[in-house]
Parts: C-alpha cells; sequence; structure tokens
C-alpha cells in the first residue's frame, strides 16, 4: 500500500508491534522531544503569534518572526520581540530555569513553562486560562492564593514535637513528597476542565490541592486539621482527566499521587464527603460489577425519578433494567468481590 | 487469534450493544473471545481513590484469571484498561504489593505471575489484525462518512503509561477511520473529557463540558462521533438531550462505539450492531451509506 494522505498524516506501518498502537501519533506528528527540538535550524524565522490584551479585556492577536537561534526557547523568543518589536509586551520570568514557576503561558493550546519549551515553527502564545489577564501574558494569581490560603496548607501537631530524629520513613512520605516538587505555575489550573467551568462546582483545582497534598499528606498533621481543609476542597468533583498531569513541568502525577490520596483521606476522615466511591464500592462488593441503576438510587434515592421522560427513554432502549437492578442483586462475580473488598460497608 | 476477553461493567448493563457489537466484529476478524466470568469491576475510578489494596486485588485478580487460561487481555473500555494497566505496573514497581495482593488471590488458588499483555480493541486491531488485512475485510467501504473520533481520555493521558507530550496526537482513531473508508474531521474536543466521572453525583459537569466537544464536532462537520469507551458514549449518546436542553440547540448528533463502525464497514447491518440501542437515532447513517 502507498503512503497516503491526509489531515492526520500518511499511514504507517501495516501492522504494529505489540504496544505501539497506544503511541500511535507520537513518532507521526513529532510527539517527542527530541523531534520538537529538531525542527527548527539556526537563523529559520519563527513565527509567534501573541495574543495581547489591555486592561479593559479587549484582545488582539499581533504576529512576529524572531530568528531562531541555537536551543532557543519561548522565553528567548518572548526576550526577543520585547527588545526588538513590542517593547511594551508584558511577561513575567524570573529564574528562567524551571524554578520559579512564573513564566507559565499557553503555547498552541497547551499550557508550558516559556523557560523550559522548545520554540516551534509556528506558535500561537496566549496567557493561562482560568485565572484573570492583567495584561498580555501576565496573569493575576490571586484567585489562586487565596484559595490555597482558605485551605490552611500547613501542620498542625496534635501531639508533642518527639524531638530530633523524628521517625518518619520514605513510605508515609512518598505522596507528600511529590507534591513537594510543586513550583506553582498554575500549569495545571489552566489545563483543568472543571476548573474552566467557573463556580458550577466547589471543586479547589490541581494546584491548590497540590499545596494542600505537601502538608495535608504529611503523616505528622493532624487528622482533625486535614479534615477540616479537605472539607473545602470540593475534591469528588474531579473527573480524572488527566490533564493536570500532563502538563505540569514538575513531572508530578498530580492525580494518582496527589488527589487520589487525599480522597482516601476525605473518606477516612470527612466520609461524607465520599459518598459516591463509597456507594460504588458497597455495589461492587455485594454484585461483583457495577449496576448504574443502583448507583444512581443509592446516590440520588428516589429523586432520580424527577425526570420521567428521560427514564422512559432510558427503559425503552434498554438502557436500564429496573428488575435486574431490584431483583438480581449478585453476578457469577459476586464471590469473589466479596473475598477481595470484605462485607458491604453499609446497608 | 484468541483472547481473554474483558468487557467491564458498562458494556453489559447500558451500553450492551457495545458487548454485542464487539462479538460479532470479533466473530468476522477471526478473533476468539473466552468470556471471563468471575472477573469483577475494576473499581472505576471510585476504588482506586478509597480502597488502594481492594483496587490493585481486584485488577491483578482479572490479570490472573486470563493467565491462568494462558491468553492476552483484550478490553473494550478506556477507564477499565488503565486501571488494569496502572495496576500491573504498580505490581512491577512494588515487590510488597505484589505480594499482598498474590497472598489474597491465593485463597481461591489464583496467583499472578506478571505475564498478561494487556490490549484495548483498538490496539488489537493494529498489533493483531494489522491495517492491510483490516482494508481487505473491508466489504462496504464507509464513504462520505465524516467522523469526529472522542478518544476520551483514560487511553491517550497519562503520559506516565502512554508516553505523549501532547495527548492530542495520537491518531490512532481518526487512523483506523480511514482504513474503513471515512472521512475523520478535525475538532476541539478530540482528546477531551466526558465528565462521566462525575456524573453519577452530579450531571452538570458532564453536561457542560461534552456539549461543548459535540457542538465543536458538529460545527466541524461530522456525522457521526466514534468513541472507543462506553463510559464516554454515555454521556455523549445518553446524555445528548440533557445537554441540548443546557445549550438550548439541537444537536442530534450520533455516536458510534468503535466496533460499531468497524462492524458497518465488515457489512454487517446496523441492526446486528444494535445501533437501535442508542439514544439518539442512528439511521442517518445507515440512510448515508445505503444500507
Amino acid at each position: 500500500m502507498s503512503a497516503q494522505e491526509s489531515t492526520f498524516g500518511p499511514l504507517g506501518p501495516e501492522r504494529l508491534a505489540a504496544g505501539e498502537a497506544r503511541r500511535l501519533g507520537q513518532r507521526e506528528r513529532q510527539d517527542t522531544l527530541a523531534q520538537r527540538n529538531a525542527g527548527l535550524a539556526v537563523g529559520d524565522a519563527v513565527r509567534v503569534r501573541i495574543r495581547r490584551f489591555d486592561r479593559e479585556g479587549a484582545d488582539e492577536i499581533q504576529t512576529f518572526e524572531v530568528p531562531c537561534r541555537k536551543w532557543m526557547r519561548v522565553l528567548d523568543a518572548l526576550n526577543w520581540i520585547a527588545d526588538n518589536a513590542a517593547h511594551d509586551l508584558a511577561y513575567r520570568w524570573f529564574c528562567g530555569s524551571k524554578m520559579c514557576g512564573t513564566c507559565a503561558v499557553r503555547m498552541n493550546g497547551r499550557e508550558v513553562l516559556a523557560c523550559w519549551e522548545a520554540v516551534e515553527p509556528d506558535m500561537t502564545i496566549e496567557p493561562l486560562r482560568n485565572l484573570p489577564v492583567i495584561r498580555d501574558l501576565v496573569v493575576d494569581r490571586a484567585p489562586f492564593d487565596e484559595k490555597v490560603a482558605a485551605l490552611e496548607p500547613w501542620i498542625e501537631r496534635p501531639v508533642t514535637y518527639p524531638g530530633f530524629p523524628e521517625p518518619l520513613s520514605h513510605k508515609e512520605m512518598k505522596n507528600a513528597s511529590k507534591a513537594l516538587d510543586c513550583i506553582g505555575c498554575m500549569c495545571c489550573y489552566s489545563a483543568c476542565p472543571v476548573i474552566g467551568l467557573g463556580d458550577l462546582t466547589d471543586f479547589a483545582g490541581p494546584a491548590p490541592l497540590v499545596q494542600l497534598g505537601q502538608t495535608a499528606l504529611d503523616p505528622r498533621n493532624d487528622p482533625a486539621k486535614v479534615a477540616r481543609s479537605l472539607a473545602r476542597t470540593g475534591i469528588f468533583n474531579c473527573v480524572s482527566c488527566y490533564k493536570c498531569e500532563e502538563v505540569c513541568p514538575a513531572s508530578i502525577p498530580i492525580v494518582s499521587r496527589v488527589i487520589e490520596p487525599l480522597k482516601a483521606r476525605a473518606h477516612a476522615l470527612v466520609p461524607a464527603m465520599a459518598r459516591h466511591p463509597r456507594a460504588l464500592r458497597t455495589i461492587v462488593a455485594g454484585r461483583g460489577r457495577v449496576d448504574p441503576g443502583a448507583l444512581i438510587l443509592r446516590l440520588q434515592g428516589f429523586w432520580a425519578l424527577r425526570n420521567l421522560s428521560r427514564v422512559l427513554r432510558l427503559l425503552l432502549r434498554g438502557k436500564i433494567n429496573p428488575l435486574k437492578t431490584l431483583l438480581q442483586r449478585t453476578t457469577p462475580a459476586s464471590g469473589a468481590a466479596r473475598r477481595v473488598l470484605g462485607r458491604e460497608e453499609e446497608p | 487469534m484468541k483472547f481473554a476477553y474483558y468487557p467491564g461493567c458498562s458494556a453489559r448493563s447500558t451500553c450492551a450493544e457495545l458487548n454485542e457489537a464487539t462479538h460479532q466484529v470479533a466473530a468476522r476478524l477471526g478473533l476468539e473471545l473466552v468470556q471471563l466470568e468471575t472477573a469483577t469491576c475494576t473499581g472505576a475510578r471510585e476504588l482506586r481513590a478509597i480502597d488502594p489494596i481492594g483496587f490493585h486485588t481486584l485488577n491483578i485478580r482479572i490479570l490472573a484469571l486470563a493467565e491462568r487460561e494462558g491468553l492476552p487481555l483484550m478490553t473494550i473500555c478506556n477507564t477499565c484498561t488503565l486501571n488494569l494497566l496502572d495496576a500491573e505496573a504498580a505490581f512491577v514497581d512494588e515487590p510488597h504489593l505484589a505480594d499482598e495482593v498474590n497472598a489474597r488471590l491465593a485463597e481461591e488458588g489464583l496467583r499472578y505471575g506478571g505475564r498478561t499483555r494487556i490490549s484495548h480493541f483498538l490496539w488489537v486491531l493494529y498489533e493483531e489484525i494489522g491495517m492491510e488485512r483490516l482494508r481487505q475485510l473491508v466489504v462496504r467501504p464507509l464513504t462520505g462518512l465524516t467522523v469526529a473520533a472522542f478518544y476520551g481520555c483514560h487511553i491517550t493521558r497519562p503520559p506516565l503509561r502512554y508516553g505523549f507530550v501532547d495527548s492530542r496526537n495520537n491518531v490512532a482513531l481518526e487512523r483506523l477511520a480511514e482504513v474503513l473508508g471515512c472521512r475523520p474531521i478535525d475538532y476541539s474536543g478530540r482528546t477531551e473529557c466526558c465528565g462521566f466521572h462525575t456524573a453519577a453525583h452530579d450531571e452538570r459537569i458532564a453536561i457542560k463540558l461534552t456539549g461543548q466537544h459535540i457542538k465543536s464536532a458538529k460545527a466541524n462537520g461530522a456525522a457521526t462521533m466514534l468513541t472507543p469507551c462506553p463510559l464516554c458514549h454515555t454521556v455523549l449518546d445518553g446524555f445528548q438531550r440533557e445537554i441540548e436542553r443546557d445549550m438550548g440547540e439541537r444537536l442530534d448528533m450520533p455516536v458510534l462505539h468503535l466496533p460499531q463502525l468497524v462492524g458497518l464497514a465488515l457489512g454487517l447491518a446496523p441492526a446486528v450492531l444494535r445501533l437501535d440501542r442508542h439514544m439518539v437515532a442512528t439511521q442517518a447513517i445507515a440512510r448515508l451509506l445505503g444500507t
């Protein structure tokens, strides 16, 4: 078969080796760091479109051509523009070495640190989302700071300090230690789709949760204090999309090593928050599988029937089966689930 | 080619049409599927947060069941796939956890040795069937069908599992759609989140997020959406009327499960693939294809 061009690139090898299909597009769309860095030669023109905002919030895209130099970063392009083409361009940076977390922007729809991202031949640079823009690429971090402060991200000891050295194992600190890698750049906060929905929910968002995780996942912290903080996070409104993990320049596994361990703490310390996971666990422990009808009934009660036309449509298409939900409470997997998960936690 | 088959809970309930279509298509492709009758839920997103040991045991148990059959494991749900991949990785990385899980499995005479290969149906098409063979099997090229691929999250993120710098670079669904004769379209929702995992306690997130994705697919000319995940399907298809009410406009966007699209190209009738079981009518697709 000849290679066939399309929007999504030429077709690759006919049959892929085991494990290759799950990353199809990585090579073809220059998704590796090495390929991205090799995309430009010294002296090439880098086209930079910058979304510029004024104080009134009006925005326009301005386009610049920047001569590429060796190892050029997004920050170098911004510096070149500020020096040579737009002296009034507003952007933040300080350390230039992935430490201070001030230079995050969106490049071609993806959150990056300007100081740590290689330029691309054609870049659209925008300010982070989900925070108010002050001017051009500078956002106001105050809403984040206020959120973090409200979560009381510190340690309160329930017992007297036992003295040095304090017994503390790697295992006990393994999640807090990941959270402590955070540089506070707000990339994850900008990428989070739930935060993007504004005040629809009480979800605190990934960055504030990572800040909280630094102390709430520390075993020395007072459980009562941690419970108080967790109760303000809306953490069970995280949709587990992993967008935060994808953009984190510090490579923190935000979902699996911060949000999930915090959910576990919430389940233990503020049980009322964890109704959904507990209901699911109870159903799986009993039936071996999830019966969606049973889950909805447990979480919403007969309030679930409020939209009667929807219930009828679901019935008509065979999407729900009330008889199975109410009468067939075991499956061939029930025994195994009960053995593994123990008896149901609640009636 | 023989696989231990793990449909997951959704394909056995809300999305039973996915299970039926998978069996029909597998038969056409020469894939023999061995159902693991006592396989449990993988714990969705909820169990992994509140009961890590229970989560790992359930998942490793599924891998052990497949290993006992001496077969690789085929999944058809994104979240199940990631749960199994994550549990497998933890089993390899954390020997203490592996011992603990195996001690629990010993109660029913099971033991996991770390040999089960996990493959989503999408990957099976590329790695076991191959695109050349699939092209030969196409008897009804889906010419004229514009498809908006909706990956969902757990088949392309996190980077730790799949390796993408930018998960939008995944092209597996579009490439496949092209082989089947379709024209894949580009749109903003391709690798975005449907919001399923909070929908049981609050549907509003799913409704708001997914509304944007369907609207973008429609604006870019899609006749249908396509997803490899029954959980995404539940929101895209099952919540579409509520999404329309929220947006105040009609969308009428059919949403196909991956095996259904493959099945149509292989000549299977829409009724056999249970397109009639969707909440959003799929007749427009059948008409377009002249079936």
